[in-house]
């Protein structure tokens, strides 16, 4: 029993951690059409900022703050310089992406060395239910997560804001026509999925320590999830996410993890070979 | 197939020579040759020299370092094909170069077969194998599927082919397969020298020369046209998807003889072999050289060696850096690559036999 609790913990924990880092990843991909390969390298720079705090002696909570907020003006920044250049073809947004993500990652390289480099956990111990005790951080990423999640729903749903964005994304030239900055939105869109990376950078690098190739790590896991999930609304990558997420955690416990790795790619990739319009389909929220 | 292909065989280029919008985003960069010179021919041939007379002005250590570009120019040929001619983008091509690699090594270290006429075919077969079986899965079916598909399908397939690699014991996990014993021609070793690099060279050449044939066949023009615009080829009667799957494996196994060779001339094998920083390491070659020429392939697979080669003494740290940021401008600039500074868009395009020709020279001089 206490072991099923702790594997089912386990999986949840990893499951949130893949969501978080989906988030941004699918509303990119969802919204702008571009499969975004620097999304990887965001997360390490959410790590990255976060470590810094650590290092300079500051409160580990202000690094994490701060991260979303740098990593999405950086996502701001480069949209308007370059991503926009990139929206009428996928294959070269990929490209160019992917040349973005390797001069991030070997700056990053450049900076940390070789190491790994471990950032202790703002909320350290474990929370004890009866005779078992599961880490208390990795709860609050569940729970981070969980709101998050819930954040974005409502912003995307709910506010005028959200609203805009659908619009703009939905039919570029009737937004402009309606009077909405559709360049502005596209940075502004780009840039929240940039904050979302930058924010599971932060909250993640405790659990798997700073190093440079943390973020490729996620990335591919991340499309698999987005492709499973059905690209075109907020809710499909993030389900995509979870089945992703839960599955790999998951297989492990039943067979070999070498097997279960492989099996997870390969399944997801039948998944959308016969069903190219993923788990949800359709445009909205 | 034939049949349709004569009944189409005068619209095409035509439209080829009629719709120069659609020849390929974003180019108007491309340099105006004047009609009938031809430079082409005359990069492969100074190309060609060069490589002919490398081996007698390097020094050895530097020769070895030539035979491993040259394989790797072989290996960005057959992404080449796939991307450039095709317009697939395959993300994983070194799966079928590295699974080569992993096949030649088992033959070596657990059969010891290592003759010459035994483990090319072998390495070219694997590739063609696992090729045909990704290519055939990812390209064919009752829906044709996205270039998106296509790319995440490669990639992921590369991935999960690295991830196998490092954590199976039978080949060698993280370490891959060390020493292997040289390839063998009757009693003679191929080590590194010299004669190796002349065996690779001729090999790249004959190859080179099958893929000029290629795409400068029908075949190679039905795939032309899939790249601009698939749809429209498809309206012409072409089975789209066989075509793609067909060149597709035609490029794996190009991949895996250049998989074999680079096992045998490195001496190991190691699970990036099949992953994906070789799998985007071809598409830099490619990018950079300028894709859809072929020669353009071989060029960026030197250039990009070279160059990292020369700065690694000094700037190891900094030289992904550079990459990354060059990559980023090539693609912002100059998408064609660096051989569009000599190579016309006409020529790029290229020509397909004696009346197409005229009817693109005529299409084009209209005023």
């Amino acid at each position: 029993m206490a072991n099923a609790f702790v594997a089912a913990f386990e999986i949840l924990s990893f499951g949130a951690i893949i969501v978080l880092i989906v988030l941004g990843l699918g509303i990119i991909a969802s919204m702008m059409g571009i499969f975004n390969f620097a999304q990887g390298e965001f997360v390490l720079l959410g790590a990255y900022i976060t470590y810094l705090a650590y290092a300079k002696g500051l409160p580990i909570w202000t690094g994490m703050v701060a991260a979303p907020f740098l990593v999405g003006a950086l996502g701001f920044v480069l949209e308007a310089l370059i991503i926009r250049r990139f929206y009428a073809a996928p294959i070269v947004a990929m490209l160019g992406t992917y040349a973005l993500g390797l001069i991030i990652r070997e700056s990053v390289r450049g900076l940390i060395g070789g190491f790994y480099l471990t950032v202790p956990e703002p909320i350290g111990g474990s929370i004890d239910i009866g005779t078992m005790h599961i880490s208390a951080w990795r709860f609050t990423i569940i729970v981070i997560t969980l709101l998050v999640m819930v954040g974005c729903y409502l912003l995307l749903s709910r506010t005028n804001f959200g609203l805009r964005m659908r619009a703009t994304l939905e039919n570029p030239s009737l937004a402009r026509a309606s009077g909405i900055s559709t360049p502005l939105m596209y940075g502004a869109t780009f840039a929240f999925g940039s904050a979302l990376a930058g924010l599971a950078g932060a909250l993640i690098v405790p659990v798997f320590s700073l190093y440079a190739d943390l973020g490729i790590r996620f990335l591919i896991q991340g499309f698999v999830a987005v492709m499973v999930g059905g690209v075109g609304s907020f809710i499909g990558p993030v389900a995509g996410a979870g089945v992703i997420g839960t599955l790999s955690a998951a297989l492990p416990w039943v067979m070999a993890p070498v097997v279960a790795d492989v099996l997870v790619f390969v399944l997801a990739i039948a998944f959308i070979k016969f069903r190219p319009q993923g788990l949800i389909a359709g445009k909205g929220v | 197939m034939p049949k349709s292909m004569g009944a189409v065989k005068q619209a095409i280029p035509a439209e080829i020579g009629g719709e120069t919008d659609i020849v390929m985003d974003n180019s108007g960069a491309a340099p105006q040759v004047a009609a009938g010179r031809k430079v082409l021919p005359i990069v492969e041939g100074v190309v060609l020299v060069a490589a002919l007379a490398a081996p007698l002005v390097l020094q050895d250590y530097l020769t070895v370092f030539a035979t491993r570009v040259i394989i790797l120019a072989l290996f960005a040929l057959s992404f080449d094909l796939v991307w450039g001619y095709a317009g697939i983008m395959s993300f994983g091509q070194a799966l079928f170069f590295g699974s080569a690699g992993y096949g030649v090594a088992l033959l070596a270290r657990d059969l010891d077969i290592t003759n010459i006429f035994l483990v090319l075919p072998a390495g070219t077969v694997i590739g063609l194998t696992f090729s045909l079986l990704l290519g055939g899965f990812l390209l064919l079916g009752r829906h044709p599927s996205s270039v998106i598909f296509v790319s995440l399908g490669t990639l992921t397939g590369s991935y999960a082919a690295d991830r196998l690699a490092r954590g199976w014991y039978y080949l060698g996990g993280q370490n891959g397969i060390p020493s292997i014993s040289s390839m063998t021609l009757g009693g003679y070793e191929f080590s590194e020298g010299p004669p190796f690099y002349y065996l690779v060279l001729g090999i790249l050449i004959v190859v080179y020369l099958l893929c000029r044939f290629l795409v400068r066949s029908q075949f190679g023009l039905a795939l032309a046209g899939l790249r601009e615009n698939e749809q429209r080829i498809a309206f012409f009667g072409y089975k789209a998807q066989h075509l793609k799957a067909i060149i597709f494996a035609v490029g794996g196994a190009i991949a895996g003889l250049a998989g074999s060779l680079y096992a045998f001339h490195e001496g190991f094998v190691w699970p990036n072999m099949v992953g994906v920083v070789v799998s985007t390491q071809v598409v830099l070659y490619v990018l950079f050289g300028g894709s859809g020429t072929l020669i353009g392939a071989v060029i960026g697979a030197v250039i990009v060696e070279g160059v990292s080669f020369w700065l690694s003494d000094n700037y190891r740290d900094i030289w992904p850096i550079i990459l990354g940021l060059l990559l980023l401008l090539v693609i912002l600039f100059r998408p064609l690559g660096l051989i569009s500074f000599v190579l016309g868009e006409r020529e790029r395009v290229g020509s397909f036999g004696a009346k197409a020709k005229g009817s693109i020279k005529e299409k084009r001089n209209a005023p």
